[in-house]
């Protein structure tokens, strides 16, 4: 239980924390000062922002929607990674388990996409 | 890699549960792919279908004592009479659910997110509800059906998110009085994920104690165990509790007058037959298979919460102005009555079950019987409004009264003859104290019944009177069953007393 | 014979069927007439149950009903019982005919729920299983309750929840006696019970189902201080369900006590008579106090029944042969001469639209056949010699010195200082209502003779006190023999 295993992640925590600081206490001071109303508006993966609508705006659950399908396909698709390391033991009974996983998560699918949970606007 | 050990599947004990999840997942694909109009009718038919499936393949069932797919599912007697229970009260509250004629497109709206009272809600007031409740329906059904008869506690918690879910969905799907409706489903959530939360952190904590989280498992380890009796006591208690708010226990019964309210009164009929059916099934078999042996450590606590539940439920019943309000904290008061068949183990296991039939049917019956009395913006549901029904509508003013007699434990009715069976259990399990307070809680709670009955027939009708709406035949059905199952299980019981006594103990190896 | 106690207890039903068919063809006129019909039937039938009596019991029928709840239909009739049976279906006989000659509004509604609680009462008293004693017993809460709330006096609604809860919490009581009875035993068969004097259970088990039985059946009978639901039942009740009432049902008590709660739980009676009798002395006394200082007419005949009651009670804590007995005849004096009363006080009240003594008075120069009808009554609800009511109140006090220890002698002079008490209160009735000069609400009155109706009610009634009276024996005989039987474990 000695403790000197640990200096290098100590070591390593304050390097990140002073070169966090030090880029954002540096910036304002050494960056040039051009103003761009783009530079101000919500980044969203380089697509054209979402309009605000008017009277004031509410979350667009659209947003949500997509996280939420996100997590449920991508916690499916972690399902899948212990059955495809331990394949070859789980045999056949295995084989048609997870087909029958995979198809009751595809009928939540395509009720999705046939509603319409899948396009964006 | 060694080989992995495939756990033995019995298909057979599964064929229930699988029938009435395979309907629900077809039931989607419908959703997706069929056209609008014909909707209604295939899930309807499908729905019903796949109940009725699921009912005969549990009768062809019935003998059957297994532990299956590893101990996670253990179907024995009473977990088989229960899936059956709740089959059969789902099948009735379907009934409700399905009705069209009082409402035009339905009971349910297409959308519960719409912000309450936008243009887009008042929009969809008018158009006809969504099909999907079937689907849901039938997802909580077969959730509860897995809850009954779960060999470990994890696989009961799947099953309790399983039938959780679809519920809070249903509560806020209401036509009329939006708000409330979303109110109910938002506090039926919350509630309802801090108590799945509360369950989940005793699972942890039992695992710790026992090494297991199978039944069958913890009921050894807990005499053998050498980790300390506090990770038992508190698992036992966050346990206790998950489960308890969903049997609507005191003090864990406060989303219950609201979200009875607030509920669509087909939901609020499923909810008070079938998640009662399930709550308790999952109750009993938790305490009559892991924790029998340690009874002398928790039945002092769960006997002062279920005196606790009889005598706030039924105080807070006379106080009521509401029906669906009165008759929420009723069902609180016989959670209560349930409760005293849990505290009193093996003795009074069948008649727990008798008495879950009993009252399932009752209150769908009345619960059926509250979705009549509409005036232009609805259900009338204060008891002002329900004054003098008795002169223009006595054939519904004297069924409401025979259920409300069933539910004060008049003879000739099954209030009556449940009662009587689950207090003599107690009695003879030397639960006296339990019996005793339960007996004189019911002279209170027969109060607002009574008030109920007087107000129909003895005062005279106001100007707002409403009338009561003729229902179609679906409406018809639920009301005559309920009334029905009241009057038949009063006056002659004992074919299903013989069942559940043979039904026999939990399995417990 | 077995064909006549089904008979008994089915022909209400169909008289019930027949009002209720002659709602539907629209006739309602015709139901109530059938439904009276109905009514004699089944009082015939009950004669005709009396005929044979070698039997112990003189006849009975056991059926299955639930074995899981330890509820048989196991119904007969035998001495302690017989009276009362024949005196409910009398009793509810003559109310039917009443109401049936009398017009009243929604007359056939009334009798049906009339023949309901006749049903209910028929079935107490010929029950020989306890969870059948509890199922006929609640049966008449309802169709009570219904009588009252429909058709009573201006504070009904009150009266008749406060009469519907009391009787429940009573009833409850009693369920919980009798789980403890039937789940210790393992029977609910009374007679079996009786005979093996208690049925092998402990002595404070016993005590404790006889506390809880005596509890639920005081609330009915009715026990001081567990009365206060009587005066405003009995005062805001129509005639007829006062009649029923106060000559009937407080009987199911009374008779529950001594079928029930002594059969069954002997030690347990033989530990908690003198509690039970210094009560009953108590309500001797204080409704006789109560009723000096009543103004109303149908209230003071409540309360009187109340003390009425006290001697049946104390006769019923004495344990001895005599004191049974003497509770037993007293049922049914009481019952034959507070119906009487109530119908009396009904016709009063018709006529004079008040019941306050302040404003009655002179009643006999007015109308003469009802002052005297309602003297008799009043002189035979004060225990004169040669009416029923002696006996009932004489040999409880004869049972009460019997037992020859100092408690129960000094309740003994008590008891007949409440029964002067008694004379006391019924006689200043009598000067205030029928002597003096005429009062506001006497001299205004119309109709004063005796209409036919009335003195057919009330002929058979005064008839059946005189009878009981002059010969008691015609109820003393039958009784005698079934008591012994239940005091064999004491």
């Amino acid at each position: 239980m000695s403790l000197s295993q640990w200096v290098p992640l100590v070591v390593l925590f304050t390097l990140a924390t002073l070169f966090a600081l030090f880029s954002v206490t540096i910036a304002p001071y050494i960056g040039p000062r051009r103003y761009n109303k783009a530079k101000l508006e919500a980044y969203e993966c380089g697509i054209e922002p979402t309009p605000t609508p008017p009277g004031g705006s509410r979350f667009p659950v659209k947003f949500y929607l997509t996280a939420m399908l996100f997590i449920i396909f991508d916690i499916e698709i972690v399902f899948l990674y212990p059955w495809a390391v331990a394949f070859d033991s789980l045999g056949m009974f295995g084989f048609v388990e997870m087909l029958l996983f995979i198809v009751t998560v595809f009928v939540a699918y395509t009720y999705v996409w046939r509603r319409g949970g899948l396009d964006w606007d | 890699m060694n080989d992995i050990q495939l756990p033995a599947i019995d298909y057979a004990a599964l064929l229930p549960m699988l029938i009435v999840f395979g309907a629900a997942c077809v039931g989607i694909l419908v959703e997706a792919f069929a056209p609008r109009g014909w909707r209604f009718v295939i899930q309807v038919s499908l729905t019903i279908g796949g109940l009725v499936a699921g009912l005969v393949a549990i009768i062809v069932n019935r003998d059957l004592e297994i532990t299956t797919i590893g101990g996670a599912v253990t179907v024995d007697g009473p977990g088989l009479f229960l899936q059956g229970a709740i089959i059969i009260l789902g099948i009735v509250s379907l009934g409700l659910i399905a009705e069209r004629r009082l409402e035009r497109g339905g009971p349910f709206v297409a959308e519960a997110a719409h912000a309450a009272n936008s243009d887009g809600d008042k929009r969809q007031e008018r158009e006809p509800g969504a099909t999907e409740v079937f689907p849901l329906t039938l997802f909580a059904i077969a959730g509860m059906m897995l809850f009954c008869v779960s060999g470990d506690l994890l696989t009961m918690f799947v099953a309790l998110e399983v039938f959780s879910l679809p519920l809070y969905l249903l509560c806020g799907l209401a036509r009329r009085r939006r708000l409330i409706s979303q109110e109910a489903a938002l506090k039926y959530f919350l509630l309802g994920a801090f108590a799945s939360a509360f369950f989940l952190y005793g699972v942890a904590l039992l695992y710790g104690y026992a090494g297991t989280v199978s039944l069958t498992g913890i009921r050894e380890g807990v005499l053998q165990s050498e980790q300390s009796g506090i990770l038992l006591a508190a698992g036992l208690a966050l346990l206790a509790i998950g489960l308890l708010f969903k049997a609507a226990a005191v003090p864990f019964h406060v989303w219950t007058p609201d979200v009875y309210q607030g509920a669509p009164t087909p939901v609020t009929a499923l909810m008070a037959a079938c998640t009662k059916a399930a709550a308790f099934g999952g109750l009993l078999r938790v305490f009559n298979v892991a924790f029998e042996t340690t009874a002398w450590d928790w039945q002092p606590v769960l006997a002062t919460v279920a005196i606790l539940t009889m005598v706030v439920g039924s105080i807070l019943a006379v106080a009521q102005t509401d029906i669906k309000r009165l008759l929420a904290y009723s069902s609180v008061a016989n959670a209560g009555y349930l409760l005293v068949g849990v505290v009193s183990l093996n003795g009074a296991v069948g008649s727990s079950l008798f008495y879950l039939i009993a009252y399932g049917f009752s209150v769908l019956g009345a619960f059926a019987m509250v979705t009549l009395v509409r005036d232009s913006e609805g259900e009338a549901t204060h008891l002002s409004r329900w004054a003098g029904l008795g002169k223009g509508s006595p054939l519904f003013s004297a069924l409401f009264t025979f259920l409300m007699l069933g539910f004060a434990g008049i003879p000739l009715t099954s209030g009556f003859t449940s009662k009587f069976a689950l207090f003599s259990s107690a009695w003879d399990s030397d639960q006296s104290v339990l019996v005793i307070v339960g007996v004189l809680s019911s002279v209170v709670l027969a109060f607002p019944y009574l008030k109920v009955v007087v107000l129909l027939w003895l005062n005279p009708p106001g100007e707002e009177t409403p009338t009561v709406s003729v229902p179609s035949m679906l409406t018809r059905a639920v009301i005559f069953a309920g009334v029905a199952v009241t009057f038949v299980l009063g006056v002659a019981p004992s074919f299903l007393l013989d069942i559940v006594a043979d039904a026999g103990p939990f399995l417990a190896k | 014979m077995n064909a006549v106690l089904l008979a008994v207890l089915i022909v209400p039903v169909l008289g019930i069927l027949a009002v209720a068919a002659g709602a539907w063809a629209g006739n309602r006129r015709l139901g109530a007439v059938l439904g009276t019909v109905f009514a004699g039937v089944g009082l015939f039938a009950a004669v005709a149950l009396g005929f044979d009596h070698s039997g112990r019991p003189w006849t009975r029928i056991t059926e299955e009903w639930v074995p899981q709840l330890k509820l048989s239909f196991d119904i007969g009739v035998d001495g302690v019982s017989y009276p009362l049976v024949l005196l409910s279906a009398f009793l509810t006989f003559l109310c039917c005919l009443y109401t049936a000659w009398k017009g009243t509004e929604r007359g056939d509604a009334l009798i049906a729920l009339l023949l309901a609680t006749n049903v209910g009462m028929l079935g107490v008293f010929v029950s020989y299983n306890l969870v059948l004693f509890f199922v006929f017993f609640e049966i008449v809460l309802l169709p009570m309750f219904a009588i009252i709330a429909g058709w009573g006096g201006p504070a009904r609604r009150r009266a008749a929840v406060k009469f519907a809860l009391y009787t429940l919490l009573g009833s409850l009581l009693l369920l919980v006696g009798i789980f403890v009875i039937v789940t210790q035993a393992g029977t609910g068969d009374i007679l079996a019970l009786t005979e093996s004097g208690g049925g092998g259970l402990s002595r404070g088990t016993q005590l404790l189902a006889f506390t809880l039985l005596a509890l639920g059946l005081a609330i009915k009978a009715p026990l001081w201080p567990l009365h206060s639901w009587l005066p405003d039942a009995h005062t805001e009740a129509p005639t007829v369900g006062s009649v029923i009432l106060a000559g009937v049902l407080l009987k199911m008590g009374t008779y529950g006590l001594i079928r029930v709660a002594v059969g069954v739980a002997p030690e347990g009676a033989r530990q908690a008579a003198p509690t039970l009798a210094v009560l009953a002395v108590v309500a001797i006394l204080v409704a006789g106090l109560v009723c000096l200082a009543q103004t109303e007419l149908k209230r003071l005949i409540a309360y009187s029944s109340v003390g009425h009651m006290g001697f049946v009670l104390l006769g019923i804590a004495t344990l001895t042969q005599a004191g049974l007995t003497a509770a037993l005849i007293g049922n049914v004096a009481h019952g034959l001469i507070t119906g009487l009363l109530f119908f009396l006080a009904g016709s009063v009240k018709d006529r004079a639209h008040t019941g306050e003594l302040a404003r009655l008075g002179g009643l006999r120069e007015v109308a003469p056949g009802l002052s005297g009808m309602l003297g008799f009554a009043a002189i035979a609800s004060l225990g004169l010699p040669g009416l029923a009511g002696f006996w009932g109140e004489a040999f409880a006090v004869y049972a009460a010195i019997q037992r020859d220890q100092t408690l129960w002698t000094v309740l003994a002079v008590l008891a007949a200082i409440g029964a002067a008490l008694a004379a006391a209160y019924l006689l200043r009735m009598l000067r205030l209502v029928t002597h003096g000069p005429p009062g506001e609400a006497v001299a205004g009155m119309s109709g004063t003779g005796l209409r036919a109706v009335e003195v057919t009610s009330f002929v058979p009634l005064a008839a059946g006190a005189l009878v009981v009276g002059l010969l008691p024996f015609v109820v003393q005989a039958p009784i005698g023999e079934a008591v012994s039987g239940i005091l064999q474990a004491i």
